[in-house]
């Protein structure tokens, strides 16, 4: 037989092999086993050294042809193979795409918190910085310098918590010290007055106390935002057009905002801030007790007796005030049925917000 | 305040819907808390004529009645009262209505007869006082038209909330002075007519006031030949309409010149008065240590020195300004009257009312201030009635002790600065006028307003409380909106506020959950804790407390959110991871106010998270809680920090520690002990720590500095050495970096074996462990060879095996 026929034979055969290689190994058992050193079309080749020299340019030629096409044919047929293996990993590998993510959950910031950081954030961008006061106040600040008369129902042990006085100051029969823990964070006012002359514009959020039973609508313990403005040419108007711009930031762009007057001791005009009723947009609903109106804030002019106290010429200055508590925004806010939730720590709470 | 809208009718034209003047109210500041229609209570009580009047065959005071209502068939009605006769009208109740007693009519046998409703007096049907019999109606009334129609009953009541600034507004005629300067309208004046008789009261009565500035004014008339009876049924309407309970017509008499006019009155009985030569001697005096008085509502009352009395010649008689003594009071055989009208401290009757808990329609006017100008006027009113109802004389005169009387302000009121001061316009006149409805005379001079405010007016003191007045009646919702035109004022928060928030924002990506605690304690909780207190310092104490379990305020936050990570687990929640950055509170002997510090405490407890399906969850411990302190202050740069072991009663030993940074001791860090964890009912292991905000910030660098990203690689070498269980992981590493300058670049510490205890197969030698470590090391100026590491890696490995008493694992 020539060689040139057996090259042929050989080549048919490899191919043949090739095309029923059903994985990599085989295919590579094909490889060595016809192109490896040991390889059939490789002793085949090293013979033509052998051959006279008129054949070999022809049987060259062939081999050459040979060995292309089984090598064209491998190439051909791995690339097959791992196409094949490729698509049967990607099936292996395929997952069920809607099991939950691993993932370490965020904790949350207590909806409170929340709040007065939002609150903080939108006075912060009307050029207010941030003041803050101790929780056991001196009644000086909490009552007295804020024009709480002697006799001011809100003194009433009943209604403020008092504190043992360890400097030796009396105890009134009713329990009544000249320490208390803070009923509002207007005290915060009065210090911040004292020590800084206008112009003042300063937010001082905070814990405050009544010595109220907790119940769904009332906490021992809750959080004040306070407000304060002194400056030279300070208007009502003023007021009026800050606490409407923070409450269409908070509440919505959509919701309107009346204030009614009122009276506080330390604020003169003073007035309440309605903020018209989401639910039903000053209809009035059960949600709103069919006034239209949500009540979210008091405020009004600083009273001249208060600049008095900490040395303010109420001629030149004038100023506003406000405040509100962030349990109750909370609670129109999101719904919150029952203020309790808001000083459990129930994770089950915590973590809807 | 009640306010009947009828009886408001009569001092000021109210020509709006009660919608409107609802709304003008509440936006002028008066709130309009609740409006309730009266009438409807007596629905289903329609007019009935008697048609048959039989005695009832089973019992004598009762008879058997056919009544028409208007209905086809006359109803049955069983009748116990006797003062009516065939053909008188009479309301009646059919079954089913309910009378404002609260009693439901039904169809009931009585004595063996069936009753088909209910013949009413005037004071079952809540309309006055007479309980004798039926209420026997005119013979015009319509047979079966509802009572409450025909009588006229239907009426609007305004409960409104009256600030304590507007003592004036106590009363209706001062309602309707508000409601007048709200809707433009003027007011009509209460009239009436006295005709005194007989003997002036100047002899017959002494008045001395010991104490003017407990009472300004004092005033006393005589009413002689009273009949005492119940009153008229307008009046017992009227009583009832205010929110008060018709007694007879001289104590009515005083309570409704009390709604009318916001004078509170008082009756006394003259013959139970002391009398000495025919003169009684009324002393306005503070009480006596010790002094006793029964009051009206029969209470007796122990008095003290800063209380005011009424006293006659025997002692108190009446609690001034409170209530009076039951002693004195207007009885069914009082004959002639002593009528008080005065005006007391508001402090002192407030202190009083307050100290006795007892709380009446004039101690609340008093302590909100009425006007000293009022007094003899009402009591003209109360005497002219007394006279018109129950007969008897007006003694001519009145006594009037009046030493500190009362005058009219005069305070000027500058338009421009006004208008300055509100940011609107409003022209001089439009507030004059707004200001002379509201009784406040003016006259202008220039741009200003030279204002008389009148004495029932005593909040109106300066000029911001005119301008008040104005802008309120003016509106409010006109002012225009707008903002601050400051130019000195830059916003924003400062590096501890910053930091307060970056905290937060650091845990929560941790996975931890904020909470807000209550700053109360329970001593009993701290001592069990075992925090411990700096020398000197105590709990601060509260005078007042809720309970006992609150009676302190805390010092620490770990028990409360102990409390919480138990309250979840009853909940059945057993992943609890909660951080609160709060208050604690300490103070000293000799402190006024006690210190506040700012601390951050966190608690996690059980895995990080059960309910996941990709991995078997793992039960939190002491590395948790310290590998959240690491990220947080690894993320504030503080630096250097370590955790010490530490001794503290709260945590478990072994597994606790304070943290310091730069050599102060900031917090504290550890697993909770196991006692205190069954003390709050948790169940398994808590791991938490606290820190001290202050000293966390003044750890932290405010300014990081670039260091060189390294160009060159490194060469890593892994070694494991054997220790005693007693050195500690920070020792070894600290020894390797003291010996590894200068190429060593990283310690990473990265397995730690131990024997188990017990275990059968020892794998080191007893008492010893394994830590190793994967060393770093780097050259910052070319790469460094294999055989330069192994050179300096052995010496170092040498070294510290030398330093720490090591040795190499196999
Ligand atoms: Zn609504």
């Amino acid at each position: 037989m020539d060689i040139a026929g057996s090259l042929i034979g050989l080549r048919d055969e490899a191919l043949a092999r090739i095309a029923q290689a059903p994985d990599l190994e085989s295919l590579d058992a094909v490889r060595v086993a016809y192109l490896g050193k040991k390889g059939a079309l490789t002793a085949v080749l090293r013979g033509l050294k052998d051959l006279p020299a008129e054949e070999r340019p022809a049987v060259g030629r062939v081999s050459n042809e040979v060995r292309d096409a089984v090598e064209a044919a491998l190439a051909e047929r791995r690339a097959v193979l791992e196409r094949d293996l490729l698509a049967r990993r990607i099936r292996a590998e395929a997952v069920d795409v809607t099991l939950p993510g691993r993932r370490r959950p965020l904790g949350r910031q207590h909806i409170i918190h929340q709040i007065v950081d939002e609150i903080v954030d939108v006075f912060v961008g009307l050029g207010y910085r941030i003041a803050e006061g101790p929780e056991v106040e001196l009644d000086y600040y909490n009552f007295t310098a804020l024009n709480h008369p002697p006799e001011h129902p809100a003194r009433a042990a009943t209604d403020t918590f008092y504190v043992k006085d360890q400097s030796g100051g009396a105890t009134g029969a009713g329990l009544e010290s000249e320490v208390l823990l803070r009923t509002h964070t207007s005290p915060v006012q009065v210090r911040v007055m004292e020590k800084q002359q206008p112009p003042i514009y300063v937010l001082a959020p905070g814990k405050v106390f009544r010595r109220d039973v907790a119940d769904p609508s009332h906490l021992p313990q809750f959080t004040q935002i306070e407000g304060l403005v002194v400056d030279e040419g300070i208007t009502f108007g003023d007021l009026k057009g800050t606490l409407e711009h923070f409450v269409r930031e908070i509440f919505g762009p959509d919701r309107r905002v009346r204030l009614r007057p009122h009276f506080f001791p330390f604020t003169e005009p003073s007035a309440e801030v309605d903020v018209s009723c989401a639910m039903c947009g000053g209809d009035g609903c059960r949600s709103c007790g069919g006034e239209g109106w949500l009540e979210v804030l008091g405020c009004g002019m600083v009273d001249p007796n208060v600049f008095r106290y900490v040395g303010i010429d109420s001629e030149r200055y004038t100023g506003f005030a406000f405040g509100m508590g962030a349990e109750r925004i909370a609670a129109l806010k999101h719904g919150i049925p029952d203020l309790r939730l808001l000083i459990e720590g129930d994770m089950r709470f915590l973590r809807q917000f | 305040m009640r306010v009947s809208l009828k009886w408001l009718k009569e001092f000021v034209d109210v020509d709006v819907p009660v919608e409107e003047l609802v709304e003008r109210l509440d936006m002028t500041g008066t709130k309009v808390e609740q409006v309730v229609r009266t009438g409807q209570a007596l629905h289903g009580v329609v007019i009935g004529r008697v048609l048959r009047k039989e005695q009832h065959p089973n019992a004598d005071k009762l008879s058997y009645c056919q009544v028409d209502v208007g209905t086809a068939e006359p109803l049955r009605i069983v009748c116990g009262a006797t003062n009516f006769s065939e053909g008188d009208k009479v309301p009646v109740a059919l079954v089913g209505a309910t009378l404002p007693s609260g009693l439901t009519i039904k169809r009931a046998k009585l004595r063996g007869l069936e009753s088909e409703g209910m013949m009413c007096s005037a004071s079952e049907l809540g309309v006055g006082s007479d309980a004798s019999g039926l209420l026997v109606l005119p013979d015009d009334a319509p047979v079966g038209a509802p009572y409450a129609e025909y009588a006229g009953l239907g009426d609007t009541i305004l409960e409104l909330e009256v600030t304590p600034n507007r003592p004036d507004c106590l009363s209706m005629f001062g309602v309707a002075r508000e409601v007048g300067a709200v809707l433009g309208r003027d007011v009509r004046y209460p009239e009436w007519s006295l005709k005194p008789h007989g003997e002036s009261v100047d002899s017959q009565v002494a008045v001395e006031i010991e104490d003017p500035d407990l009472c300004p004014r004092y005033t006393a008339r005589l009413i002689r030949g009273v009949r005492i009876g119940p009153s008229p049924d307008w009046l017992a309407e009227r009583i009832v309409a205010a929110g008060a309970r018709p007694i007879n017509n001289v104590v009515d008499v005083t309570n409704y010149v009390l709604f009318e006019l916001g004078q509170p009155l008082h009756a006394f009985d003259l013959n139970a008065l002391a009398r000495c030569d025919g003169l009684t001697r009324i002393v306005v005096r503070r009480a006596q240590p010790g002094e006793r008085l029964t009051t009206l509502d029969g209470v007796q009352r122990e008095l003290s020195e800063d209380m005011l009395v009424i006293a006659d010649g025997s002692g108190p008689v009446a609690l001034a300004g409170v209530m009076g003594g039951e002693d004195t009071e207007v009885s069914e055989r009082t004959v002639d009257v002593l009528l008080e009208s005065a005006s007391f401290d508001r402090a002192c009757i407030s202190r009083t009312s307050r100290a006795l808990g007892l709380i009446s329609e004039s101690s609340l006017r008093f302590e909100r201030g009425v006007d000293p100008e009022l007094a003899a006027v009402a009591s003209e009113r109360a005497a002219a009635l007394i006279a018109e109802l129950g007969g008897g004389e007006v003694a001519p005169g009145i006594v009037n002790v009046y030493p500190r009387p009362a005058k009219a302000r005069r305070i000027t009121l500058r338009c421009p600065r006004m208008n300055a001061f509100l940011g609107t316009s409003i022209a001089s006149d439009e507030a004059g006028s707004i200001l002379r409805r509201l009784g406040i005379v003016s006259e202008p001079l220039g741009d200003d307003l030279v204002c008389t405010v009148p004495t029932f007016r005593p909040d109106l003191e300066r000029e911001v409380d005119l301008y008040e007045e104005v802008v309120r009646i003016w509106g409010m919702e006109r002012v225009p909106s707008t903002l601050p035109g400051g130019r000195e004022r830059v916003g924003g928060l400062d590096r501890a506020q910053r930091l307060e928030r970056r905290i937060g924002v650091v845990l929560r990506a941790c996975g931890l959950n904020e909470h807000i605690g209550l700053a109360f304690e329970d001593p009993r909780r701290v001592a069990a804790c075992g925090f411990d207190l700096g020398e000197g310092e105590e709990l601060v104490e509260l005078l007042n407390p809720m309970s006992s379990e609150q009676s302190h305020l805390r010092v620490s936050t770990l028990p409360g959110l102990l409390d919480a990570v138990s309250r979840n687990q009853r909940h059945g929640v057993s992943d609890i991871h909660l951080y609160e950055i709060g208050r604690v509170f300490r103070t000293a002997a000799g402190r006024k106010l006690p210190k506040e510090r700012v601390v951050l405490g966190a608690v996690l407890s059980g895995a990080w998270d059960r309910q996941q399906w990709y991995e078997r969850p793992r039960q939190l411990d002491f590395f948790d809680a310290k590998g959240v302190l690491e990220t947080l202050l690894d993320d504030l740069g503080v630096s250097p920090w370590r955790l010490e072991e530490a001794q503290h009663r709260w945590l478990q030993p072994g597994r606790s520690a304070d943290v310091v940074a730069r050599g102060e001791v900031i917090g504290w860090l550890g697993e909770v002990a196991p006692d205190l964890l069954a003390a709050f009912e948790v169940d398994g292991a808590v791991a938490a720590f606290e820190l001290d905000v202050r000293s966390l910030a003044r750890a932290a660098v405010g300014t990081r500095r670039y260091e060189e990203i390294p160009r060159h690689p490194a060469v890593k070498l892994d070694v494991a050495f054997v220790v005693p269980r007693e050195v500690s992981a920070e020792q070894v590493a600290t020894a390797i970096r003291s010996f590894g300058k200068p190429l060593l670049s990283e310690v990473r510490l990265f397995d730690v074996y131990a024997d188990p205890d017990g275990a059968p197969e020892r794998r080191l030698p007893e008492g010893t462990k394994s830590l190793a470590f994967s060393l770093e090391y780097r050259a910052p100026d070319r790469t460094l060879s294999e055989d330069e590491v192994r050179g300096v890696h052995e010496r170092l490995v040498q070294r510290v095996c030398e330093k720490v008493g090591a040795t190499l694992r196999g």
